[in-house]
């Protein structure tokens, strides 16, 4: 069983996809073989697309 | 000597577990390192995009609402510290609009995002550019009323927004003045970015690469998309694995059937609407008599829902 410390950038990309997840829903892959950190996903979900559209103002002039 | 080989191979197996899985490990290279958003530098503009807003405010001069506003939704890719702007999605005939006021047409827009976003997940929503009366460059405070509370929705918090006027005297090819900037003819489009929490807007540099407006394929088709647009939108929530396409000024839906090879399509153009089931190539017209695009697509499925009913010969 390996408890090996994070190094200082593996701790960094870690924490950024945290971050990533928790401002704004940025996917965190996961290894399908051991579940290790594999990354953030670039793609971003229908819903919080769609919901954006539809949550667009009225533009008006005042 | 059976059993051996069978022993041999699962020892073989564990070995190679051990090696490739056990002692891997905990924190491999990430494939895709995360983004740390940060304030926005710049806005990237493909020249397609810059052409069809151009091209789109000429034309909707010429219209009879060409005193309206008028406007589009921008998608692309949100990079750390810029905005890629790769789509433009108009507001559409159905707008709300006046002299002093607009609101797009959003359910055509999500079903254009949807079918954008089916070869590419990255596709995000960046911001909006509106047209403005006279010369009023900048956004509005009542723009920024509803934008400061927009923006929150977006990746990084911020977005980017254009105002577009009718005031300027550019050369005929989109020709930059200042670095926030350019124009074509008497078209301008000034450009702002706005984050969460911002007093106000602020001036953003643009720069143009060469590449499409990833939503130009769809100009063509836009009444048709319009037309149909809510009870797509709707189908679209309800129904998973949905696929959207077009060609030329047909748009087409297609449901795959569950447990079952077949796939029911529509295929839109003005106001018909056809209904097919494709079954291993074979193309099978239906009739369900239906008065609305979502009744006939349902009204489908519970017939082929019933004729997989053991019942359905009775």
């Amino acid at each position: 069983m390996d408890f090996r410390p994070l190094d200082p950038n593996e701790r960094q990309k870690l924490i950024d996809a945290l971050r990533g997840n928790v401002n704004s829903s940025q996917a965190i892959l996961t290894n399908p073989r051991d579940t290790s950190f594999a990354g953030a996903s670039d793609e971003i979900s229908d819903d919080e697309v769609i919901s954006a559209i539809k949550s667009v103002p009225v533009h008006y002039v005042a | 000597m059976l059993a051996s080989l069978q022993h041999f191979l699962t020892f073989c197996r564990n070995r190679l577990r051990n090696v490739f899985v056990a002692q891997r490990p905990t924190l491999p290279e990430p494939a895709t390192i995360p983004k740390a958003y940060r304030r926005l530098e710049r806005i990237v503009l493909t020249d397609g995009v810059v052409r069809t807003l151009f091209d789109d405010f000429d034309r909707h001069r010429e219209t009879a609402r060409g005193e309206e506003e008028f406007g589009w939704v921008l998608l692309g890719v949100r990079e750390e510290a810029e905005a890629i702007v790769l789509a433009v999605l108009p507001a559409g005939a159905q707008r709300h609009a006046s002299l002093t006021h607009i609101q797009f047409h959003s359910n055509a827009q999500t079903v254009a995002t949807r079918l954008l976003r089916q070869t590419d997940k990255r596709l995000a929503m960046l911001g909006v550019a509106h047209t403005h009366p006279g010369s009023m460059r900048h956004p509005s405070s009542g723009d920024y009323r509803g934008d400061i509370q927009f923006v929150a929705r977006l990746r990084g918090r911020e977005g980017i927004f254009a105002i577009g006027t009718a005031d300027a005297s550019f050369p005929e090819t989109v020709t930059s003045s200042e670095p926030h900037r350019h124009g074509r003819g008497s078209l301008c489009m000034t450009w702002y970015a706005l984050a969460e929490g911002d007093p106000q807007y602020r001036k953003i540099p643009i720069a143009t690469i060469a590449g499409d407006d990833l939503a130009h394929p769809l100009a063509s088709v836009w009444p048709t998309l319009e037309t149909h647009a809510d009870g797509l939108e709707r189908l679209c929530q309800q129904l998973s694995g949905g696929q959207l396409s077009s060609a030329g000024q047909a748009f087409s839906f297609a449901v795959p059937l569950a447990d079952d090879p077949r796939r029911l399509r529509v295929l839109l153009e003005g106001p018909q609407i056809r209904y097919y089931v494709e079954d291993e190539g074979n193309l099978l017209v239906v009739d369900p008599e239906a008065v609305t695009l979502e009744h006939g697509v349902y009204a489908i499925l519970a017939e082929l829902a019933r004729r997989r009913s053991p019942d359905a010969a009775l």
